[in-house]
């Protein structure tokens, strides 16, 4: 009762917004997606995302925690923009994902509850322009500023049947607000400022269900699928009667441990986006296309003798982006990663740290991007 | 891994974090693909005031019984001559002086040996030179309802005072005329007439007028005359001096601007101001954002203004909307000024956005606005603009009334999502 306490205080601590990084390519649609992943798994690429408990993209793989566990996660993003217009190096600092979880005493079941980013929608654009007002050109400065996305609450649920098979089923709330706002300035004061501003938010739910299983020590082949719905979209309050289509995702992870000291895993993951696109059409979008993303990553562990000495981790993904921003031009990301983790206190409590390199594009569009994760990790 | 490596790292960590919580996401912006939901439109559009209910304040009718400020009453007299915005003539009445003064509490007569009268120049077109004063002596029972066909005749060689030289190089300040000798004799106060009342006219080298202080700026006039008291065997006490303030100040003008009720009069004296009302909907107004607000009105006749000497044209909002007597804002962002040029011929033009932006934030408020000139009753720049009920004689389909020129921008098309 204590330890649910500690971790509920935990988590009432943490941020109640949840964000991932955000990208010029998150400008359309719903935003950019967000990766419901702990540090750790961040730091592998991804690839071991549908094994990781401390993650939230495979509700069986709760059933690896065997101790209550709260893991918090932060990430930095230092990004260089290029597009027609201009390019701009732009940074922020974003809550992507929160967990915590624990086992059901006496049973082989864990229970967990995390809160991710869904879809991030940050952004500030600036554009210049030269409109005629009153029979004279006047120069104006425009920015777009949006801040907000989706959030993912998931209440999720494990069972372990021997050491073989873990099996697991999760509910998501998807809820979440995008405030927007627009200002264009005059280069002649006169004509006064303009700034409007609209909120939208979001709500709709999702389910999904997962498994794992372990062929001995050494291997493990896990798979998930979650529905999603949709969102119903309501705008300063006011329901709009319009609702997106959410996809459907189905993913696919192998894990291996190839030597005593050497983990390597692989995850596909296929999300329908492309269920969107007729909903993002009819609001006046580009559309948006089914996504895939394919990632690998590597765990060495320096020695088994001293288990908490830090790890050397490695990764590598590639994958597309939903939401347009030119029709027919799907944008893709590639990125490689590495981390590395602290363990303290007799393993109660780790730090997790991940770095990774992304290079993301579509057609004249592009950027590159610096992402920090730091994720902590309390066993209380 | 060595300590010194756990070092850098934390410190490296604790920079990157610090560096990255400096939010900063703007960047450059590629339309349309990096524009969701569009770009904003703009739009101008004219929108007169309300039919009829335009109004200058005091009416014909009530112009006889004073204005909002009566001649004489402001903050300077004119006076002018050959000057293109009007012909005026100043009037000062001193407080009356005794012929007698008391001396060791005893009243005791007294000799005036010599005489000053001081004005105070409060404005002047410097460009033109050769400035001359003429200070004539005229009736003591002068009062408001002298006219300039009474009292311009009365400015002539024989009631001559004296003159008063004002340097070229003297824009504002007192001047005056020092009387000795036989010049005495034009302010001589004699028997029951113990007031002198003074009116002026001038010359420059060319057509010009000046401004001079008045009792409400206090800056008005003064006669002050040097005496010496008969009083045997006390030489320390035989000079005095006997000042006496302005107690009464006015001007004449030749051709008075009188109001006319289907025009509206802005300035003149009694000064005049204009009340001007707009009817714009609701729902314009809740689906607009005012970027620039103007309001825009077509003078009757050119608007002169003496050169380096600023009037100014003034649009105050409404507090509440009662008419003539409506309660005028004192909020200084509610308050709109602009100087008026020396010659203003066509559209008159005043920046009104804040007003517009008073009227969407709070439908409480009138959409009526004050237009007035300062300082009133004090300057030579009178103003008469059309109104609703009038029409520009070259065409009469041109939209002359006073209107509001809004430049707008709909809501933005926020793309949804």
């Amino acid at each position: 009762m204590r330890r649910a306490l500690f971790i509920l205080a935990f988590a009432l601590l943490a941020p109640v917004g949840a964000a991932a990084q955000s990208s010029q390519f998150g400008t359309r649609g719903l935003g950019m997606p967000g990766r419901a992943i702990a540090t750790r798994t961040f730091a592998l690429g991804g690839g071991y995302a549908l094994f990781d408990g401390e993650s939230a993209l495979n509700p069986a793989a709760l059933g690896s925690v065997t101790a209550v566990t709260a893991d918090f996660t932060s990430l930095q993003d230092f990004r260089t923009v290029e597009n027609p217009a201009g390019d701009a190096s732009v940074r922020e600092t974003r809550f992507p994902h929160f967990a915590i979880a624990g086992p059901v005493r006496q049973t082989p079941a864990v229970l967990g509850i995390s809160f991710s980013n869904y879809t991030s929608k940050d952004f500030t654009l600036a554009s210049a322009d030269t409109v005629i007002l009153r029979g004279v050109l006047v120069p104006t400065t425009d920015t777009l500023g949006s801040r907000g996305g989706l959030s993912d609450l998931r209440f999720a649920g494990a069972y372990r049947i021997r050491s073989a098979w873990m099996i697991g089923a999760g509910f998501h709330i998807i809820t979440g607000t995008n405030r927007l706002r627009f200002n264009r300035s005059f280069a002649d004061t006169t004509y006064h400022p303009a700034t409007q501003q609209t909120e939208l938010s979001f709500s709709g739910v999702g389910l999904d269900v997962g498994v794992i299983r372990n062929f001995g020590q050494g291997f493990s082949v896990a798979a998930t699928a979650r529905a999603d719905g949709h969102v119903s979209v309501d705008r300063d309050s006011i329901p709009t009667r319009s609702t997106i289509d959410l996809p459907y995702s189905f993913g696919f992870g192998l894990r291996w441990r190839l030597q005593p000291r050497i983990e390597v895993a692989s995850q596909a993951l296929y999300e329908t986006w492309s269920g969107a696109n007729s909903d993002l059409i009819a609001a006046g979008g580009i559309g948006s296309e089914d996504t895939y993303e394919v990632s690998f990553g590597a765990e060495f562990t320096p020695s088994l003798r001293h288990p908490t000495r830090p790890p050397l981790r490695l990764g590598v993904r590639y994958g597309t982006l939903p939401f347009l921003l030119e029709p027919g031009e799907q944008p893709s990301e590639f990125g490689v990663s590495g981390g590395t983790g602290f363990r303290f206190g007799q393993n109660r409590a780790g730090l997790d740290l991940g770095l990774e390199y992304v290079w993301r594009a579509a057609g004249a569009f592009s950027e590159r991007a610096f992402l920090l994760s730091l994720g902590v990790t309390v066993r209380p | 891994m060595s300590r010194l490596v756990r070092w850098t790292a934390a410190v490296g960590l604790a920079a990157a974090v610090i560096t990255a919580c400096q939010e900063k996401l703007t960047s450059p912006a590629e339309c349309p693909e990096l524009c969701p939901g569009g770009s904003p439109q703009v739009f101008d559009t004219l929108i007169p005031a309300a039919a009829g209910l335009d109004s200058s304040f005091p009416s014909a009718a009530e112009a006889a019984t004073g204005g909002y400020v009566n001649r004489g009453q402001g903050t300077a007299v004119l006076l002018s001559s050959g000057f293109v915005a009007s012909e005026d003539r100043a009037i000062y009445r001193f407080a009356p002086r005794s012929d007698q003064i008391s001396v060791r509490d005893t009243l005791r007569t007294y000799a005036v040996d010599s005489a000053l009268i001081n004005l105070n120049l409060v404005g002047r077109d410097t460009t033109v030179h050769g400035l001359k004063l003429f200070l004539f002596r005229i009736p003591s029972t002068v009062d408001s309802t002298a006219t300039f066909d009474q009292i311009d005749p009365l400015l002539a060689p024989p009631a001559l005072i004296d003159s008063i030289l004002v340097p070229d190089t003297l824009r504002t300040g007192a001047v005056g005329a020092v009387l000795h000798g036989t010049a005495l004799s034009q302010v001589t106060l004699t028997g029951a007439d113990s007031t002198l009342a003074i009116g002026l006219r001038m010359t420059a080298d060319a057509g010009t007028g000046v401004r001079l202080g008045t009792l409400a700026s206090s800056a008005a006039g003064t006669f002050t005359s040097y005496v010496t008291v008969d009083i045997p065997d006390t030489g320390s006490i035989k000079k005095q001096t006997i000042s006496r303030a302005t107690a009464f100040n006015t001007f004449v003008t030749q051709n008075p601007i009188l109001p006319v009720d289907s025009l509206l009069t802005v300035g003149s004296e009694p000064s005049s101001r204009a009340l001007i009302r707009f009817a714009i909907s609701g729902g314009f107004l809740d689906s607009a954002t005012i970027v620039r607000a103007t309001l825009e009105l077509t003078p009757v006749q050119p608007i002169y203004s003496l050169p380096g000497d600023l009037s100014f044209l003034q649009l105050l909002a409404v507090v509440g909307d009662i008419g003539a007597k409506s309660p005028v804002t004192t909020d200084p962002n509610f308050i709109r000024q602009d100087t008026l040029p020396v010659v203003q011929a066509d559209t008159v033009r005043i920046e009104a956005t804040g007003f517009v932006q008073l009227w969407k934030s709070s439908r409480a408020r009138p959409q009526s606005v004050f237009l007035r000139i300062a300082p009133e009753a004090a300057t030579f720049a009178r103003a008469v603009f059309f109104s609703t009920r009038s029409h520009a004689a070259a065409d009469p389909t041109a939209l002359v009334a006073p209107r509001l020129r809004i430049t707008y921008q709909r809501t933005y098309p926020f793309e949804n999502p």
